[in-house]
């Protein structure tokens, strides 16, 4: 009989080798489909950028053929959602410059294209808080020219005399050449190591249930006179059978896990299914290879019924775990600390020493494991704890391989939630002005003047009583080579828009203002870095004032008042406060007035960094749960096998007067106490290399949120999964009672 | 109707019976395992049961075991029916009035002889100490002085076999039910095994109910019960 016949039969007519080739294949399906996506991430935000290549300037283009239209980008936010704002202004016919995919015309001067997002908020919003800042809107952008479907873009219409000076000539718009994320290139890195571990333990613990008895019928097998190939070509067949119809199975729902993933965001935004699509080039390697691992796996468990068959039918005795396998943590730890704290850190040896603490845990673990057990077998005060301890005892490595994945979930998900919190709450910018304030920095003084100008008409036409600063930026030097910077402004006008407590200051006569002793005998002003200039008046008073937040960068105030006769900045910000209230129509008057040159403000400030640790947070917690429901499904089948593999000693019990419930209590503490103990053990390493990752970028030190726990219940799910199948279980083997395997 | 089968009478005394059945009927779809069954054991009795494989021994112990319910007749433990109770209650009764003993001992792989000899009493809620103290002056009983700690792949068969009668008799049951006993020990062990239980068993009083197809074994017993196809058969035993 050929070994794949002898495989199907066997499948036939045993139910529970049926149910483990079944789970088998469902540990394959899910490696298979998350391999997939997790592999897909970077690939999908290079699709991503190829679609939105052309929002942004093509710094190269020009080089290789004359220049077709000028273009600037800029972020805008409409109630504190991101718009990114593409100005152009054609140099040629229209109709000769090739359009990304998704425009089907360019617009014209005063017109604009919105996208669908954006131009439904329009249609719902005054023109004087939205709609205003852009033009006439004359279409809308497919989905094939946004970055994710729901991206607020406005391509803005101009010709060359209007558009901003800053504009970029180009050849056409940008194509191609996009890149991947490098973030989540890392982090899908990170994904497939901590979701594969669980995933191919679902595997393992899958092959667990049978494991005994496919001994027993192996080793029968070898003393009836089969060989060691025909022995490792049959279960070559039986697990083939799980695998490859798993991989199958993980190939095939892969698109539905991608729609799934399509909804949650990265980077501002959400994505299109076909974003994760894979070349076959990728995918189906990645499909062959998944059920090969698993069979080389099964293959390799097989040696000892190859090589000793008796031995594996008999009894065996297990050697205790060496003492030095405690070392490999302290030596991984002082590896990382050394990196982390080395004068120059680099990427790579910080990655190592992270990498060999995640592998010192495959040796220590172990260790720790049957060091638990021993504690445990010494206090035991109820069958429980002695169960567990003996089980952790006899079985270290088994008890902490059903562990694995939530060790590497709750190591990694520990050390993430301790940095997440504390770059938190250092997001923010060194910004003088204050987050009322929407200012439009780094322009020339004509600019500046027609900018506040026209946004000072729009705010009169809204009705607003707000009016614009003009703020200078000049450089107070004693000679060459030396000076720092300052802000030209009135002491009212700098009470208002800056960080700045003007304590007083504005009472007395026009000054300098500065939060440290100034003395301006001999000062020159200038309006650019290392150029002469006029020097100030020696009398001009300087007066104290002081910052209102400590991360603020303090820069000297100079009232214009005080600034030599006929002394003009050339840089120049205009800067308008606004409340909350009338947030919107202010940011439109300004967005509008400045025609595409970058408008900032408090949002353009925190959002990129409050994205991406919102996408992170979220990662984590998606990754931890995913994890944990692996590890949880591996840890329920684990707990499933170890009852069956001692169904006959517990039916007998049972049959003796033995309660379930007594039964059952005593096994789910068996169960959960190996994920108990990891997740504290994984949490503690997981929250010191937080704070040693932090380290590298702040000597401060780490907040520590709520969030921290998060691994913790992790742990706890995993438990009560893990331990809800002892009772079932343990009822179906009350059903045999004492049924012979 | 069933036909009438009877116990063979010469072993009776005056006493209530211990354990006893009454018209027992046990089928698994249309089979009869057990087909009119009726049974007395006397206190301190001990009984073997034999007959062919299939022959509705096993099931007859687990129905006086009250591990099977029967389909029809009676069950009573020192005169009260069993047969009514819920299954928790006769799960208390196993626990508190049967001991039990099977074939290659199903013992705890992890556990060491003492911990397996003391698992009921602990998972009833004995303290450590109790049970295995209780558990020690068993195995010592039972000729396993110094074993206490060893765990059943370092016992022979038939100290694992000693160590599951511990286990049996911890508790101080008033019936012990043992199941192919000797089943996987050779013919010395097995009746090493055998003086062992039923010496443990007089010791206490407890009455003894064995399923063997082994007739050399059933010999050794004091009375003797056959049965095939279900029924008593009154030729096949000896007193």
């Amino acid at each position: 009989m050929s070994s794949v016949r002898l495989a199907l039969r066997v499948l036939r007519v045993d139910g529970r080798t049926r149910t483990s080739a079944i789970l088998t294949g469902l540990g394959v399906a899910v490696a298979t489909a998350l391999v997939l996506l997790l592999v897909g991430l970077p690939f999908a935000t290079e699709a991503r950028g190829e679609r939105s290549m052309w929002q942004e300037p093509s710094y190269s283009s020009g080089e290789d053929g004359p220049a077709t239209l000028l273009l600037t980008s800029s972020e805008d936010y409409a109630d504190g959602s991101k718009v990114e704002r593409v100005d152009v202004a054609p140099l040629t016919d229209p109709r000769a410059i090739d359009l990304p995919p998704g425009i089907d015309r360019l617009p014209g001067p005063g017109e604009t294209l919105l996208s669908p997002e954006l131009a439904r908020l329009v249609d719902g919003t005054p023109g004087s808080q939205l709609g205003d800042r852009f033009g006439e809107v004359v279409g809308v952008l497919g989905e094939d020219a946004l970055q994710y479907p729901d991206q607020l873009v406005a391509l803005v219409g101009h010709t060359p005399q209007t558009i901003t000076p800053g504009a970029l000539r180009q050849d056409g718009f940008a194509v191609g050449g996009a890149e991947q994320d490098p973030l989540l290139q890392l982090l899908a890195g990170v994904g497939v190591v901590v979701l594969l571990v669980p995933s191919l333990v679902l595997v393992a613990s899958a092959a667990r249930l049978t494991a005994a008895r496919r001994e027993r019928r192996l080793a029968a097998l070898r003393l009836a006179g089969a060989t060691p190939r025909q022995v490792v070509e049959m279960v070559a067949a039986e697990t083939a059978i799980a695998a490859v119809g798993g991989a199958a199975i993980g190939f095939a729902v892969s698109p539905v896990l991608h729609s799934l993933a399509a909804h949650v965001p990265w980077n501002g935004g959400t994505w299109q299914p076909g974003d994760f699509t894979l070349p076959l080039a990728v995918s189906l390697p990645i499909t062959v290879a998944m059920p090969v691992l698993v069979l080389l796996a099964a293959v390799l468990a097989l040696r000892r019924v190859v090589s000793t068959p008796l031995g594996a039918a008999g009894s065996h005795a297990r050697k205790p775990l060496h003492w030095w396998r405690l070392l490999a943590l302290p030596l991984a730890g002082l590896a990382f600390t050394l990196a982390v704290t080395a004068d120059e850190p680099t990427m790579m040896t910080v990655l190592g020493g992270l990498l060999l603490i995640v592998a010192s845990a495959a040796l220590v673990g172990p260790w720790v494991t049957s060091a638990v057990g021993g504690i445990f077998v010494r206090i035991w005060r109820r069958p429980a704890m002695l169960l567990a301890g003996r089980r952790l005892r006899d079985d270290p490595r088994g008890a902490y391989r059903a562990s694995a994945g939530v060790v590497l979930a709750v190591f990694t998900g520990s050390m993430a939630l301790t940095l997440l919190p504390t770059f938190e709450s250092m997001a923010g910018s060194s910004s003088p002005y204050r987050d009322s304030v929407l200012y439009v920095p780094g322009l020339d003084a004509a600019e500046a003047r027609q900018i506040a100008e026209r946004a000072d008409a729009d705010l009169a036409r809204y009705g607003q009583r707000e009016r614009t600063a003009q703020v200078g930026e000049v450089y107070l030097s004693r000679g060459p080579d030396s000076g720092e910077s300052a802000m030209v402004l009135d002491c009212a006008s700098a009470g208002t828009l800056l960080r700045l407590d003007m304590d007083g200051a504005c009472a007395g006569q026009p000054g300098v203002y500065a939060e440290y002793p100034m003395n301006l005998n001999g000062v020159h002003v200038s309006a650019i870095w290392n150029e002469p200039g006029p020097a100030l008046a020696a009398d001009t008073p300087v007066r104290p004032i002081r910052a209102t937040d400590a991360d603020v960068s303090s820069v000297p105030v100079i009232d214009p008042a005080v600034l030599p006769s006929g002394f003009e900045p050339q840089a120049v910000t205009v800067a308008v406060a606004a409340t909350e209230a009338n947030r919107e129509v202010v940011r439109t008057a300004l967005a509008g007035a400045a025609g595409g040159v970058q408008v900032e403000s408090r949002e353009m400030r925190l959002a990129d960094q409050q994205t991406q640790l919102e996408d992170l947070r979220r990662v984590t917690v998606i990754g931890l749960i995913a994890a944990g429901a692996l590890s949880g499904c591996s840890a329920a089948i684990a707990t499933a096998g170890s009852v069956m593999d001692r169904r006959r000693t517990f039916g007998a019990l049972l049959a003796a007067g033995t309660p379930v419930r007594v039964l059952a209590r005593a096994l789910r503490t068996e169960a959960a106490m190996p994920a108990m103990v990891a997740t504290v053990g994984a949490g503690a390493v997981g929250v010191l290399v937080g704070m040693g990752l932090f380290s590298l970028v702040d000597d401060g030190s780490v907040v520590l949120s709520p969030w921290i726990l998060a691994p913790v219940v992790l742990g706890v799910g995993v438990a009560l999964l893990a331990a809800s199948v002892c009772r079932p279980a343990l009822n179906r083997v009350r059903a045999e009672p004492l049924a012979d395997e | 109707m069933h036909p009438q089968t009877t116990d063979r009478p010469g072993q009776l005394t005056a006493a209530a019976p211990a354990l006893a059945g009454r018209n027992l009927v046990k089928r698994y779809g249309a089979q009869y395992a057990l087909a009119g069954v009726d049974i007395d054991i006397q206190p301190g009795e001990a009984v073997a049961i034999v007959g062919p494989s299939g022959s509705g021994k096993t099931s007859l112990l687990h129905v006086l075991a009250g591990i099977l319910k029967a389909d029809s007749g009676e069950v009573l433990l020192a005169g009260r029916r069993i047969d009514q109770l819920g299954e928790t209650k006769r799960s208390e009764l196993r626990r508190t009035e049967f001991g039990f003993v099977f074939q290659s001992g199903m013992l705890v792989a992890e556990l060491s002889a003492e911990e397996n000899a003391a698992l009921p009493m602990l998972l009833a809620g004995a303290a450590r100490g109790e049970a295995l103290g209780r558990a020690r002056e068993w195995l010592g009983r039972l000729g396993l002085s110094g074993k206490e700690r060893n765990r059943p792949g370092e016992l022979s068969g038939g100290e694992a076999q000693r160590v599951a009668i511990a286990r049996a008799l911890a508790h101080r049951p008033s019936v012990i039910f043992a199941d192919e006993p000797t089943g996987a020990l050779d013919t010395r062990t097995g009746r090493d095994t055998m003086d062992a239980l039923l010496g443990a068993a007089g010791e206490h009083g407890a009455a003894v109910v064995i399923v063997t197809h082994d007739r050399d074994l059933a010999d050794s017993v004091p009375r003797t019960v056959a049965i095939r196809d279900g029924r008593i058969d009154t030729a096949g035993g000896t007193a």
